[in-house]
């Protein structure tokens, strides 16, 4: 019988933040999205001053309780640095390991002796290593390592790792707890279900399997089966092959003029470009959209296009189309919040020159190897088309960005010589 | 062209079956190592372990703390590099500076943070 686990960043992005700032340690403390905008990481204590996930900054700081609170702007360097770290630890002790997010993974147990033993080790030693205080769920399928990584991260008691492999210790947990702690049942499906009077876990695995694919389709019967222990659900070692690659950004400050919204979109078309690129994709669609703020009371305005164009990975014909797109979409007289662009149709980039292409794709892949060469070796955006502007006006806020202790050499951890 | 001492276009190069890597020292350091992270020193404190302001610490914190090691030590909301005490069954933290008494590295707020296992200077 298979046996996974699931292991798990206690408040990822502040740990990150608190393994190089002691100074953060046992005080509430949030993370903010990027553009400062909503608290997206908490603290424990963070969380008992009644800080919601994804609650508006600017409306929590009205509290007069929120004010202790520390804040710190998004640092996205520092915390894929550190997920890495997790995992490097994690998988030189175990042998498989799935990433499936920046802060949880997980785990092939199976065969493993002593398990609880064994996760309280693994906990050890991501804290001392990686930094980051992290719950384990054990469970013989991924649903239920997933549900009692849940149980471990709400429960003290459990000193972190939680183990739902016994059938007896399972009944329990599904008759204490609400549907909607399960992995896979959304808010709207846990609604759906209590109407019909199935509230706790344990009158969802009673229901007849056939009741449950009539009610919730075969995904809803998969979760089912893997609350009932059948693994249906195994790890996957590959990311899934990329659909779309998007890139948007709500602004520091509205937007008003056209050379602005201009440099902003060349700017997400050449990220854009630079994920196609990792990836070995080129593009053949291109969308682009641009609209003002919903909730300030400005007039409402949203609009986007898109296009087919000639698959291509190159930064410049990508500026070249979204600019063309953005065109169509700006109107003046609107203040915007928001921009992105959306490619589509990716498949894996070729270098021959089609029949009816207009662009040298050989010349073209030479260009831009050497642009992510130069980007690689000096830092992200030395070498950077000039229409995506000198100065970034409308580069979102990061008013308390920490240093990026482990990927930057100006910002690296200081020690004060004692 | 990327010339590297083996593809001549004239003679054959004597060395071309011999070629090896240049000395890697980030390989050395083995800073991809998930348990190691980069420091900086601030302040002369510990120049008599010839450890000076500016130099860059490998700080591992897979390495044991041992009496006499030099570590990276979060104690009291701050950051120390300093050399280990084991003494009264405790951990201590001695100053570089004569005269300066030592501190212990107790309390919930204490912990040794990693073990400085290297250390680059980039300018001598």
């Amino acid at each position: 019988m298979p046996v996974f686990g699931l292991i798990d960043g206690n408040s990822f992005y502040c740990s990150a933040e608190r393994a190089f700032a002691p100074e953060l340690r046992g005080i509430p403390l949030v993370v903010l999205s990027n553009n400062d905008g909503c608290a997206i990481a908490r603290t424990a204590e963070a969380k008992a001053l009644g800080i919601k996930m994804g609650e508006p900054w600017h409306l929590a700081l009205r509290r007069p309780a929120c004010k202790q609170v520390e804040w710190r702007s998004s640092n996205y360097p520092l915390y894929g640095d550190m997920s890495r770290r997790m995992y490097e630890v994690l998988a030189a002790r175990v042998p498989q390991v799935e990433p499936y997010s920046i802060d949880e993974m997980f785990l092939d147990l199976t065969g493993l002796p002593d398990l609880e033993n064994f996760c309280r080790r693994l906990r050890d030693d991501v804290r001392r290593l990686a930094k980051i205080p992290t719950c384990v769920g054990i469970g013989p399928t991924k649903t239920i390592a997933k549900l009692a990584n849940r149980i471990a991260k709400d429960d003290f008691s459990l000193r972190g790792v939680c183990d739902l492999r016994d059938p007896a210790t399972r009944a329990n947990c599904y008759a204490q707890s609400p549907l909607s702690m399960v992995w896979g049942i959304g808010g709207k499906t846990a609604e759906k279900l209590n109407k019909l009077g199935i509230t706790s876990i344990a009158d969802f695995v009673r229901l007849a399997p056939e009741q449950v694919r009539e009610l919730l389709t075969v995904t809803g019967a998969r979760v089912q089966a893997e609350l009932r222990g059948q693994s249906c659900i195994p790890l996957t070692l590959m990311p899934p092959p990329r659909q779309a690659i998007a890139v948007t950004r709500s602004f520091g400050r509205l937007i008003t003029s056209w050379d602005e919204l201009r440099e902003a979109v060349a700017a997400f078309a050449t990220r854009a470009a630079e994920k196609l690129r990792v990836d070995g994709l080129q593009a053949g669609h291109l969308s682009v959209f641009a609209h003002t703020n919903p909730h300030n009371g400005d007039a409402w305005y949203s609009a986007s296009r898109a296009a087919q164009i000639e698959p291509t990975a190159d930064t410049l014909a990508l500026i070249t189309e979204a600019v063309r797109l953005l065109r169509a979409v700006w109107r003046p007289n609107f203040r915007y919040f928001k921009a992105g662009i959306m490619l589509g149709d990716l498949a894996p980039a070729q270098q021959q020159s089609g029949l009816f292409n207009t662009r040298d794709a050989v010349k073209s892949a030479r260009a831009m190897a050497a642009l992510d060469a130069v980007n690689a070796r000096f830092g992200s955006g030395t070498l950077r088309p000039a229409a995506t502007g000198m100065i970034k006006t409308w580069a979102g806020r990061q008013a308390r960005h920490s240093p990026r202790y482990t990927t930057s050499a100006e910002e690296m951890l200081v020690a004060q010589a004692f | 062209m990327n010339y590297n001492g083996g593809n001549t276009t004239g003679f054959a190069s004597p060395a071309g079956d011999n070629l090896e890597g240049r000395i890697d020292l980030a390989a050395m350091l083995d800073l991809s190592r998930p348990s190691r992270y980069p420091v900086r020193v601030a302040g002369d404190a510990l120049a008599s372990r010839g450890i000076f302001a500016g130099d860059i610490l490998i700080a591992d914190a897979a390495s044991p703390p041992a009496h006499g090691k030099v570590a990276v030590v979060m104690l009291n909301g701050t950051v120390l590099v300093g050399q280990l005490a084991y003494r009264q069954q405790q951990w201590w933290l001695a100053s570089g500076t004569q005269g300066t008494a030592p501190v212990a590295v107790t309390g919930d707020d204490a912990e040794i943070w990693a073990v400085v296992t290297g250390l680059i200077r980039t300018q001598v």
